[in-house]
């Protein structure tokens, strides 16, 4: 009897004392930015390898499978020839697939030489493991310079930016957190917003009074406020606006141009000596400011 | 049924062994194969393992535990799990007597009823903490179409955990004591 009682009372004892330091984690930050601690640093550079591997081996799974399906019930002369064909055909896929993933890197970095920061290219390895935040690790961490804050981008637009390095891997807090807000300018209107993660891979635009003339169809890019962002990167478009009865401000749904689900390769942006936010924008915006600056001068 | 303590730490870490597979095949292999909407989080399912399953004051400080290695690949972290799991276990504890896991479609439903209330004190955690309850809907029902399928596969989990923890067929609603 003394003995379940004992025991009842550690059980109570580690409950309490574990729910307090549970709320302590919780009244902490959601993240932190900047150096992982020594156990998640350690976890991190010895399990990302696996995960790299079992990303990059998805052709290979993929692959064969089909194969396995397409010789099942056939003669033993039609699986030879099948063989051959399903090798020829797999160097031709393997070959379709390096020209895509070329023409793929090369207007990532056609896009990414109109910025003026120093950039690395990475591949997206895994993605967080919670089904309320939407994180991706990359293969290239502080040792391929990259720093925290780092603004993340594809040929599409806006990825997100850097919120933890290790020495080979980095992760990123992507657009669709709603952890993540961005400041942004409606292209057309030129009107201030932020947009933010909600949920399923949609965001939405916060803060554009009712009176602002925005659209449907109306383009979205970074504004360049905020010391993370470059200007001028594109972020997404509107899908839907919805004026409210009561309040100020509209309810404006925004798809992401990043197709979050084909998210493949990123470039990081290295902010260098001197680009600072607005430094970095596309040559067509900038010669617009350009021009616009010289005739705010005259 | 009674477990040793060093018995326990192997179980322990057969489990965090476990998770780590689990969590890798969540974050890359599905993701990887166009599974990117939902994450199946496999952590929840083991949690609602110890803190069905066994009777111990050692299940707080193993589901911190767990939660810390959860947060290595996740930005949630580690307390908010550990919260969530703690009340579980405390809802666990007072329905123990009505709880018999003894075929497969009792667990499926328990493990649902549990990661409902799991999911709740997470939604009611991060409204909290954003400031806005508008998203309250939203952020539970983003949570349901993930614990269908985690409830679907519950058996099948919950059997390989009570190899890993040696929990005999007939231990009855209390679990293992430790």
């Amino acid at each position: 009897m003394k003995l379940i009682q004992e025991s009842s009372k550690t059980k109570i004892v580690s409950n309490i004392v574990v729910a307090i330091v549970s709320f302590y984690g919780i009244s902490q930050k959601q993240f932190d930015l900047g150096q992982p601690t020594l156990f998640n640093k350690v976890v991190t550079e010895v399990l990302a390898p696996v995960q790299e591997g079992l990303a990059s081996s998805k052709k290979s799974f993929s692959s064969l499978w089909e194969n396995y399906l397409s010789i099942v019930d056939t003669s033993k002369r039609n699986q030879i020839l099948t063989k051959q064909i399903s090798r020829l055909e797999n160097d031709l896929t393997s070959m379709e697939e390096i020209r895509r993933e070329n023409s793929r890197l090369k207007k990532l970095l056609n896009y990414s030489e109109e910025l003026s920061h120093q950039k690395v290219l990475a591949q997206v390895v895994g993605w967080d493991s919670a089904n309320e935040f939407k994180v991706i690790r990359l293969n290239k961490g502080s040792r391929h310079g990259i720093k925290t804050m780092a603004p993340v981008i594809t040929d599409h637009g806006l990825v997100g930016y850097v919120y933890k390095t290790t020495d080979n891997y980095s992760d990123v807090l992507t657009i669709l957190d709603q952890n993540n807000r961005v400041d942004v300018l409606v292209e057309r209107t030129r009107t201030h917003g932020i947009v933010e993660g909600v949920f399923n891979f949609k965001c939405t635009l916060k803060y554009i009074t009712k009176n602002e003339p925005v659209e449907v169809g109306d383009k979205l890019m970074t504004a360049g406020v905020g010391g993370i962002y470059p200007k001028g990167i594109k972020v997404g478009m509107v899908t839907d606006i919805n004026k409210e009865n009561f309040g100020m401000t509209q309810t404006i749904d925004v798809v992401p141009s990043v197709d979050f689900d084909k998210l493949e390769e990123v470039i990081v942006l290295i902010p260098t000596e001197g680009t600072v936010a607005e430094a970095a924008v596309p040559t067509a915006d900038r010669q617009a400011g350009d021009r616009l600056s010289e005739e705010t001068k005259k | 049924m009674r477990m040793r303590f060093s018995q326990l730490l192997i179980s322990f870490a057969i489990t965090v062994a476990l998770l780590i597979g689990l969590e890798i095949v969540t974050s890359t292999m599905l993701p990887a194969f166009g599974w990117k909407e939902y994450r199946l989080t496999f952590n929840v399912l083991i949690v609602l393992f110890l803190a069905i399953r066994l009777e111990s004051p050692a299940v707080p400080w193993m589901i911190l535990g767990l939660q810390v290695v959860h947060s290595v690949f996740s930005i949630e972290g580690w307390a908010l799990g550990t919260l969530a799991g703690l009340i579980v276990m405390s809802s666990a504890n007072y329905l123990k007597e009505l709880l018999h896991l003894t075929t497969a479609i009792m667990t499926m439903l328990t493990v649902q009823l549990f990661q409902f209330i799991w999911f709740l004190t997470v939604t009611v955690i991060i409204c909290l903490k954003i400031s806005d309850f508008d998203k309250f809907p939203l952020i539970l029902w983003s949570f349901i179409p993930g614990s269908v399928f985690l409830s679907l596969i519950a058996p099948v989990l919950f059997w390989i955990l009570e190899q890993i923890w040696r929990v005999p067929k007939d231990v009855g609603p209390r679990g293992v004591e430790i």
